[in-house]
């Protein structure tokens, strides 16, 4: 074999990996490079997301969005009350399994991680605050629903993400102001949902909600489904034969396309489909595949706030690498990591318990979504955790589509209701 | 009673069972023919989905159209597992033909979902929202035509296995495996081309049920699982079983949303398999294969 000019070091391959092979020994004896990192040190953070399993696309852009708050955190000098010290994301997979979580969550602690963000999944959520709670590491709840998660009494649990109890109190807010507006009273609802953790309290809360509100209907059927089923037409038939005025969704990617085309092609005649706060509705992957379908569902999530200017950073940065915007999860997996930063910043500690007392006394403003400044109850829950509400509304680009449409403050255009029906839209 | 509920989950029932008889069909085949459980059969089938979806991106032609190209692509797949791993494992113990054929299937799975993400695909295609309203009854042409096609298809595998010279070949090796080989049959091919058949009516059932459902990578499992509770209902081994089987599987399911909620499904699914395995443990059309 010819030799390559080279760098003007006449080494083979052998002898090359004998001097790197002894250097690499040298170091680990002596220790010298730790202590070149002792002088920027790297915290770590264990995420934890369903980035396999019937929630992929929801965990993989949640990973994605962590992954991009921690490089924001360190291109801005890292942590800087500790000498600089960079965020490390350590990735961890749920497969949207409790299980499985759990003993994720247990891996990236034994690996290193000095706080757990993640879970989306509720159940998954519920396990991962249990396991923090016996390992002494605290936790940082994204997104995840479930009430009972900070209902446990546990020290180390922390959500920004608003409970099933505020989604379903800001439903009937919204519902009542729709209403009012159009001068319009359906008297027919029926709640169909995805038989999880998830669905099911999110579920039974706004139903709960709904019948101890006067808003004059009724709830005529309730209707679950499994997580990731394939069909939905014998379900669908079910909710025709209720006659609803107005359908009440709460779904996951996939499902939610099922259901609007078959209540498509079973000609189910509507005023509206508006969700109790539920994905399946915003995901660009989803809006492109219904396209016209899709047109005035109404969704009532936790948004991103489009004037807040750290929103309007992070989703052109998201935009021009994933081709996806900022929207609730992975908008909030965002706000999760800088949530994380701001209190290892007070904390100048990676102590468990130092971290807990920082969390405890976060105000947290610069943050990209709908709402007031994050503040913890003493529970962990984020007093100022809020929903929008948005509705996909015709645009060119599929991207501009997802519309806040209220509460006024926030709103980018005005909502539609009653909505045309499926099949009479062109 | 809601009758026009009823007659309308009936007929959507019906028509879904055919193409769960058409998945059955290729798992039938393989057990039928080698003897082993194919349980990389749903992961095959989403396999077939993906590969009619990406033509339908790429080149703009309907599932119903590349229904031919995707089982033509299933078969070679199917051919080359074969070969490569399942005449290895034939002598095996039963509980260890099971690995090999369950790391297939994650196999497969991860491709798909390395190559085309975990997104839920569900491209509009040609007929896909199109239906025919007959008085109260919707039905859904998108599903008829599934229904057909499966129906057609499942005849053709039938006619060829019992009326062409490789079906004989392969009837024969099912049959009795030493006596085809002491007549001069290739059995190793046979059981290579009857395991490529068995993919390829997998991969056209996928195609199949691309303009019904939402396709992703982590689908597979539940329809392994659907085409097991087919196989057993219709009998081990039995095509027409299989179709029998599969529809009414598919009614079970789709009427028993009248009475318990659609988070149940599954329990009506394995209850009848129970049943069935209580009462008459060789399926419905049972006896040889």
């Amino acid at each position: 074999m010819e030799k390559k000019p080279g760098l003007g070091l006449d080494l083979d391959r052998r002898s090359f990996l004998q001097v790197t092979a002894a250097a690499g020994a040298a170091t680990a004896i002596s220790g010298f490079p730790r202590v070149l990192r002792a002088a920027a040190p790297t915290i770590k953070i264990g995420s934890v997301q369903p980035v396999t399993g019937p929630l992929a696309v929801i965990g993989l852009g949640q990973r994605r969005a962590a992954q991009m708050a921690v490089e924001y955190i360190n291109s801005r000098g890292g942590i800087k009350s500790m000498g600089g010290a960079k965020l490390e994301l350590l990735l961890g997979d749920s497969q949207t399994s409790a299980e499985v979580g759990r003993s994720e969550a247990d891996r990236l602690i034994k690996e290193g991680a000095k706080v757990i963000v993640g879970a989306f999944e509720s159940g998954t959520g519920m396990a991962i605050a249990t396991l923090c709670e016996q390992r002494g590491v605290p936790f940082l709840c994204d997104v995840a629903t479930l009430d009972d998660i900070t209902q446990k009494g546990y020290k180390y649990t922390f959500r920004i993400f608003p409970t099933s109890t505020t989604f379903a109190k800001r439903m009937i807010e919204f519902l009542r102001s729709i209403f009012e507006e159009k001068k319009v009273s359906p008297k027919r609802a029926v709640v169909s949902y995805v038989g999880d953790a998830f669905g099911k309290t999110q579920a039974a809360f706004f139903i709960k909600e709904f019948k101890a509100s006067n808003l004059g209907m009724e709830i005529v059927e309730e209707i679950s489904y499994p997580l990731g089923v394939p069909d939905l037409s014998a379900e669908v038939a079910k909710i025709k034969a209720a006659k609803p005025d107005v359908l009440f969704p709460i779904c996951r990617p996939g499902d939610s396309t099922l259901l609007t085309r078959e209540l498509f092609k079973q000609r189910v005649e509507l005023m509206g489909i508006i969700s109790p706060g539920s994905p399946g509705w915003y995901e660009p992957s989803v809006i492109k595949d219904l396209d016209k379908l899709i047109y005035y569902v109404m969704d009532n999530v936790p948004w991103v706030n489009p004037e807040s200017p750290v929103y309007k950073e992070a989703n052109e940065l998201f935009l021009k690498n994933y081709n996806a915007y900022l929207e609730t999860n992975n908008g909030y997996a965002y706000t999760g990591i800088l949530v994380v930063a701001d209190a290892l910043e007070r904390a100048k500690s990676t102590d468990p318990d130092k971290i807990v007392e920082a969390f405890k006394k976060t105000e947290f403003k610069d943050h990209p979504m709908v709402g007031e400044a994050i503040k913890f109850a003493p529970n962990g829950d984020n007093i100022n955790a809020t929903t929008a509400m948005i509705q996909i509304l015709p645009d060119p680009d599929p991207l501009k589509r997802t519309k806040v449409v209220l509460p006024k403050k926030f709103a980018q255009a005005p909502f539609v209701f009653p909505a045309p029906q499926l099949w009479e839209r062109g | 009673m809601n009758y026009q509920l009823l007659l309308q989950l009936a007929v959507q029932g019906v028509l879904l069972g055919g193409v769960y008889g058409l998945i059955a069909v290729g798992l039938s085949l393989i057990f039928g023919v080698m003897g082993v459980i194919n349980f990389a059969h749903g992961p095959m089938m989403v396999l077939g989905m993906y590969i009619a979806y990406g033509i339908l991106v790429l080149l703009g032609l309907d599932p119903y159209v590349s229904l031919l190209l995707v089982a033509a692509a299933l078969f070679l797949l199917g051919y080359l597992v074969q070969a490569t791993v399942v005449n290895r494992i034939l002598d095996f113990p039963e509980a260890m033909q099971v690995l090999p054929l369950v790391a297939t299937g994650l196999i497969i799975e991860n491709a798909v979902l390395l190559g085309f993400g975990p997104d839920p695909r569900s491209p509009r295609t040609a007929l896909g929202l199109a239906t025919l309203h007959l008085g109260p009854v919707m039905i859904d042409v998108s599903r008829l035509m599934a229904f057909g096609l499966a129906v057609i298809i499942t005849g053709v595998v039938f006619l060829f296995l019992k009326y062409s010279d490789i079906g004989k070949s392969i009837r024969a090796a099912a049959d009795n495996r030493v006596g085809a080989l002491l007549v001069g049959i290739r059995v190793d091919r046979v059981n290579n081309f009857s395991f490529g058949v068995g993919a390829a009516t997998t991969g056209a059932a996928g195609a199949l049920l691309l303009p019904l459902m939402a396709t992703s990578p982590h689908l597979g499992h539940d329809f392994t699982m659907t085409a097991f509770v087919v196989v057993i209902l219709g009998g081990l081994g039995s095509l027409p079983g299989a179709l029998v089987g599969g529809l009414i599987l598919g009614v079970a399911e789709s009427v028993s949303t009248i009475m318990v909620p659609a988070t149940m499904k599954q329990v009506v699914s394995f209850a009848l398999l129970v049943a069935i395995m209580l009462f008459r443990p060789q399926g419905l059309f049972g006896g040889r294969a």
